[in-house]
């Protein structure tokens, strides 16, 4: 590699110990493999892009009862490419979905969660639900009627558990209806808890991948 | 103690310091303050504009913690019974619509339907639409919702 990172790593010590994997051939053989095996990278790379487009959205965004519908409509008319960045940011989100949707498919049909993968698909199990939590949260944010009413919608659900249900809508909502404290509550998870949960899940996907490998082709 | 039981006992304490850290995560997250809603009486119109006959959607908006709020009610009239009704979905919330040629409540998110007393003929509603109670004062129409 180049002088710059050799300079760097001869500080960092980041080569040798990963030599192993960084020069491991990807697959097996590459008849086991067909295209299906992208899908799971291909959501990989919606899920950067969103979180590239996440960062530059809320740098305009602001989480307030009063503001929030402004400033998103200030970042799709005002801000300069601002409709691009939220238009990627809108788009990447349904298709991390779809693909994360069809990558588990592949997983499914290859039976790639057998043993010994089967850990790998409970983390696979938990990204999904952190996707779905990330979409459920960033649709509220827009703050317009349907983002209101898809929130009403979806919050009362978790009032029509047994017993606990009142308890967890207002855990939710953060309190009796969806005002302000609802959206900064749905913001900070959006943004803080969830990329964070998410980051963690993959990083431990991508090391159970580089670790088993990729399953077998029927 | 023998230094076995001590880590023992340490290890108890220590995940007992943990349980109760994310025990108060969640207390912290739950909100504080819970306001009471109480019944309060809007006004909405005047007795002269009450309808005759069959169903009106009637919009009004009132202040609550500073806020202008939107609501809407049914008010049914079928002779001398006048009835008001919740536009609130039973099953989650979404406001209900009159439509007045099948004559039924139609709840446009999941289809749920409600006859002319609020009854559901058909789609998920647990309950029939919620019944306000009524006051004429003066002249003057209030519904009593909780705000």
């Amino acid at each position: 590699m180049g002088k710059i990172f050799d300079w760097i790593d001869r500080r960092f010590g980041v080569k040798e110990p990963h030599k192993k994997f960084l020069q491991r051939p990807a697959f097996g053989s590459p008849e086991k493999v067909n295209y299906g095996y992208c899908l799971g990278g291909a959501a990989f790379i919606y899920f950067l892009m969103l979180a590239c487009t996440g960062l530059l959205l809320s740098m305009y965004y602001v989480p307030s009862e009063k503001e929030a519908f402004k400033s998103v409509a200030a970042i799709t008319n005002d801000v300069t490419l601002g409709w691009l960045i939220r238009s990627i940011h809108k788009w990447s989100a349904n298709l991390f979905i779809i693909f994360i949707m069809l990558h588990t498919i592949r997983v499914f049909v290859s039976r790639a969660y057998r043993p010994p993968r089967e850990l790998n698909w409970m983390a696979g199990v938990l990204g999904l639900v952190i996707a779905m939590a990330s979409g459920f949260t960033g649709y509220l944010l827009p703050w317009d009627q349907k983002a209101y009413w898809a929130t009403e919608v979806g919050t009362s659900m978790f009032g029509t558990v047994p017993l606990i249900g009142d308890y967890l809508m207002r855990f939710v909502r953060g309190g009796l209806d969806i005002d302000g404290a609802t959206l900064i509550r749905f913001y900070s998870m959006h943004v803080l808890f969830l990329p964070a949960s998410m980051a963690m899940i993959l990083w431990a996907h991508f090391h159970m991948v580089k670790r088993q490998g990729p399953a077998k082709k029927l | 103690m023998k230094r076995r039981d001590f880590l023992k006992k340490a290890i108890k304490v220590f995940f007992s310091i943990i349980a109760a850290a994310v025990l108060s995560v969640f207390i912290y997250i739950y909100p504080s303050k819970i306001k009471e809603r109480k019944l309060q009486f809007v006004y909405i119109m005047d007795e002269d504009d009450l309808p005759r006959k069959g169903v009106r959607k009637v919009e009004f908006q009132y202040k609550a913690d500073d806020k202008e709020v939107a609501n809407r009610v049914f008010l049914v009239a079928a002779g001398t019974d006048l009835t008001a009704f919740s536009s609130v979905c039973t099953h989650l919330g979404c406001l209900v619509n009159w439509d007045n040629n099948k004559k039924e409540f139609l709840c446009p998110c999941h289809a749920g339907k409600y006859d002319i007393n609020g009854n559901v003929i058909a789609g998920p509603p647990p309950r029939p639409l919620t019944r306000l109670p009524l006051k004429i004062e003066a002249g003057k129409v209030y519904v009593g919702i909780k705000v």
